[in-house]
């Protein structure tokens, strides 16, 4: 293995590879050190059940293609991605039987929505292509660029008068919660309850203070999920390719459990075999706060009260995922598709939450450590991706919004818990589609919450988000003022994994402002900003 | 009265920009090259249908230096902003009569470049583009804005 570069970059998921490439592509000398035995960290696809049933054990959900700026700098399609946009993206099935589609067809979703209150329909139609407007100049001002602090940004939509040419943003939405802007603006717990769950699955909790912020742009793409043809794998190889093709190096099963640090400025790293690679012009850590400045580093490397902070300060998401893999000889059948058919082919589906408050109550049980009745969402890749499984058959994903901790037995009892509660989700699964008899399940795979903090420990307490998504640790605040500009207390050491703003999903983010800010402080020519 | 995009017109709108700016306190240091790009929409009859007119503005510690229309095949100069749309709703923004924050809030206009400065400087922006929408009474030879049957911002 090569012991020098110019860059060592730890972690190979997608920010480490995205990061890699570019500089890379800027003629410089890469090496990304990734623990695993493979690249994509979060873009992670397995066998887990049964061979040729391909499961997206984390990321599934792709929801910023062609919006991301690395998409087309680094030619991931080149490199052989493929992606789908379901034409039925997302559904709710309720109790009573009905049910309410997403379509990739702004007609066809406000029809649906049209079912349950027409008001609303209209609503959302406004809400939708207000925000479609706005979603280039906010993507490019929010998300793809170096944070700006929250108070710039108020001062600016004051002096734009955004809040009088928008009938949906305000200044005051930074301290208002989802809930509060669904119930000023939509009407029927449904619609209100579809909604607050498409900001849930993008990591906004409804009832947190300040998320509404965000709300209007998680509206303006509520149609715009991919997956990823073959699983979500690929993007990572794809990523991977276009690092290699331009002289950067991945080393897997290299991880990392040092930061060498010489008169204050990163040097380079040593892995857990011992071996040292020197990095001559900088090392960017993609994993978390915790891990990079506790335990890379020692108190002589970095001031003491800033590791204080990193132990104290440092918030993670009060909830997290429980997923069930499912290998299946069919497709569900819903029985509200005696009420809309569509929702035979939706993607992915709500399974059961008809009101905010239902979700809100959730949260409380789950802040409180306890496991509350499964209403899991679904999704069935098989349905747009036939090569996900065998001829006839179908993978199945589910997904529960659980804690990590246990009130009781803590994260450990997962081992135990696990299997049980992976069978009452199906059982809620069945509930809306009968069809799914035992018999449809040819094998299962839970995957928990601790499940995630093993196979990621970057993910901590099973974080995938890798940092609370709240107003007091989103832009130049996340995950510490000290860190938000991807700079670090120690020279020449940068963040540039999810733990930075924008945040955790599969959006580039992290790396790509990193860039920025990596580029500006080497010099490098910004040949990847085509205004 | 000049009429619209001519030289004259060109001119005018600088003067225009520059009198309001001198008014701004804080005119942040700096120069930009920024490029308009109006698309033919069959409507307007200032640039053919299915055509292209470009125009480069210069700004340099909020002055406009110079504003002139280049070859739409040219796209050599390094550029700090872009900004795109179709002819319809540049001249409805020259006439006074589409507002351009909204334009581009609503995506009618798409703009590229560095959106922090533009959100920093939220004062200059507004001023210049308020000078270009109102700061010059235009001749509009073959008709002025709105355009009857065109779709509106
Ligand atoms: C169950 C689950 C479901 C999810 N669903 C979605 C979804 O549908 N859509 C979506 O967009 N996002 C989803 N996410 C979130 C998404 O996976 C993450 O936000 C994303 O992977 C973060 O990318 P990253 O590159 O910052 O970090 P990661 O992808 O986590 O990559 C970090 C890499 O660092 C490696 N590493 C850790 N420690 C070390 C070390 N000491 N030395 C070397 N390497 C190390 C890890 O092995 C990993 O490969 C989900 C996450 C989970 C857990």
């Amino acid at each position: 293995m090569r012991d020098a570069c110019d860059i060592v970059i730890i972690g190979a998921g997608h920010n480490g590879l995205t990061l890699g490439s570019y500089l890379a592509r800027s003629g410089l000398d890469v090496i990304v050190c990734e623990r695993r035995h493979e690249e994509g960290g979060g873009l992670c696809t397995e066998e887990l059940t049964l061979p040729g049933f391909l499961h997206n054990v984390h990321a599934n959900y792709h929801t910023f293609v062609d919006m991301a700026p690395p998409v087309a700098d680094l030619d991931v399609r080149a490199h052989g991605v493929e992606y789908v946009r379901p034409e039925v993206q997302m559904a709710s099935v309720f109790e009573d039987g009905t049910a309410l589609v997403v379509h990739d067809d702004l007609d066809k979703t406000c029809a649906s929505i049209a079912r349950f209150d027409e008001e609303d329909a209209e609503t959302f139609r406004r809400l939708h292509r207000e925000a479609h407007g706005f979603i280039d100049l906010v993507l490019g001002t929010l998300m793809y660029e170096p944070p700006m602090a929250v108070k710039e940004l108020t001062k600016a939509l004051a002096s734009f008068g955004v809040e009088k040419r928008s009938e949906f943003l305000s200044v005051k939405l930074r301290v208002e919660t989802i809930d509060q802007f669904l119930a000023q603006h939509f009407r029927n717990p449904k619609v209100k309850a579809h909604l607050a769950f498409h900001g849930a699955v993008c990591g906004y909790t409804n009832d947190v203070k300040g998320l509404a912020i965000g709300f209007p742009l998680l509206a303006g793409k509520i149609d715009n999920w991919h997956l990823c043809v073959g699983g979500s794998h690929r993007l990572a190889h794809a990523l991977w390719r276009d690092l290699a093709q331009h002289g950067g190096v991945m080393v897997s099963d290299a991880e990392v459990s040092r930061v060498l640090v010489d008169g204050g400025r990163a040097v380079g790293v040593r892995l857990a075999d011992g071996t040292e690679i020197t990095a001559a012009k900088a090392v960017v850590s993609t994993v978390s706060v915790e891990q990079t400045f506790l335990e890379f580093m020692d108190g002589q490397a970095v001031p003491e009260p800033f590791r204080e902070k990193v132990r104290t300060e440092v918030r993670h998401k009060d909830w997290t995922l429980f997923s069930v893999h499912l290998a299946m000889d069919r497709f569900p059948e819903y029985e509200a598709a005696a009420f809309d058919p569509d929702v035979d082919r939706a993607w992915v589906v709500n399974l059961g939450y008809g009101s905010p408050q239902e979700l809100d109550a959730d949260w409380a049980a789950i802040r409180a450590g306890r496991l509350p009745d499964p209403r899991p969402n679904a999704a069935v890749n098989s349905l747009y991706d036939p090569t996900d499984a065998p001829e006839g058959c179908a993978t199945g994903l589910l997904r529960q919004f659980a804690p990590f901790a246990l009130a009781e037995g803590g994260a450990g009892a997962w081992d135990g818990v696990g299997p049980y509660y992976g069978r009452k989700c199906v059982e809620a699964w069945r509930r809306f589609a009968p069809n799914l008899t035992d018999d449809a399940f040819l094998d299962r795979a839970v995957f928990t919450p601790l499940d995630i903090a093993r196979k990621l420990p970057n993910m901590v307490r099973g974080d995938w988000m890798m940092g609370e998504i709240s107003l007091d640790n989103m832009l130049d605040q996340r995950p510490l003022p000290e860190l938000g500009h991807y700079r670090t207390p120690v020279e020449r050491l940068y963040m540039g994994g999810s733990t930075q703003h924008p945040h955790g999903f599969i959006t580039f983010g992290p790396a790509y402002n990193a860039l920025s800010v990596i580029a500006e402080d080497l010099g490098l020519e910004h040949w990847w900003r085509k205004v | 009265m000049p009429d619209i995009y001519t030289p004259d017109w060109y001119d005018a709108v600088v003067k225009a920009i520059n009198g309001r700016v001198e008014q701004l306190k804080d005119v942040p240091a700096g120069a930009w090259t920024c490029r308009i790009e109006i698309a033919g929409d069959g409507s307007s009859p200032y640039v053919s249908a299915g055509g292209q007119r470009h125009f480069l503005v210069r700004i340099e510690n909020g002055q406009c230096t110079w504003y002139r229309e280049v070859d739409p095949e040219d796209d050599g100069t390094e550029l700090d902003y872009r900004f795109q749309g179709p002819a319809t709703i540049f001249d409805e923004i020259a006439a006074g009569v589409l507002d351009p924050i909204d334009a581009a809030l609503h995506g009618t206009v798409k703009v590229r470049g560095d959106m922090r400065f533009m959100l920093r400087q939220a004062e200059l922006v507004k001023t210049l583009l308020e000078a270009y929408a109102d700061g010059v009474e235009t001749t509009w030879p073959e008709g002025a804005p709105p355009y009857e049957g065109a779709a509106h911002a």
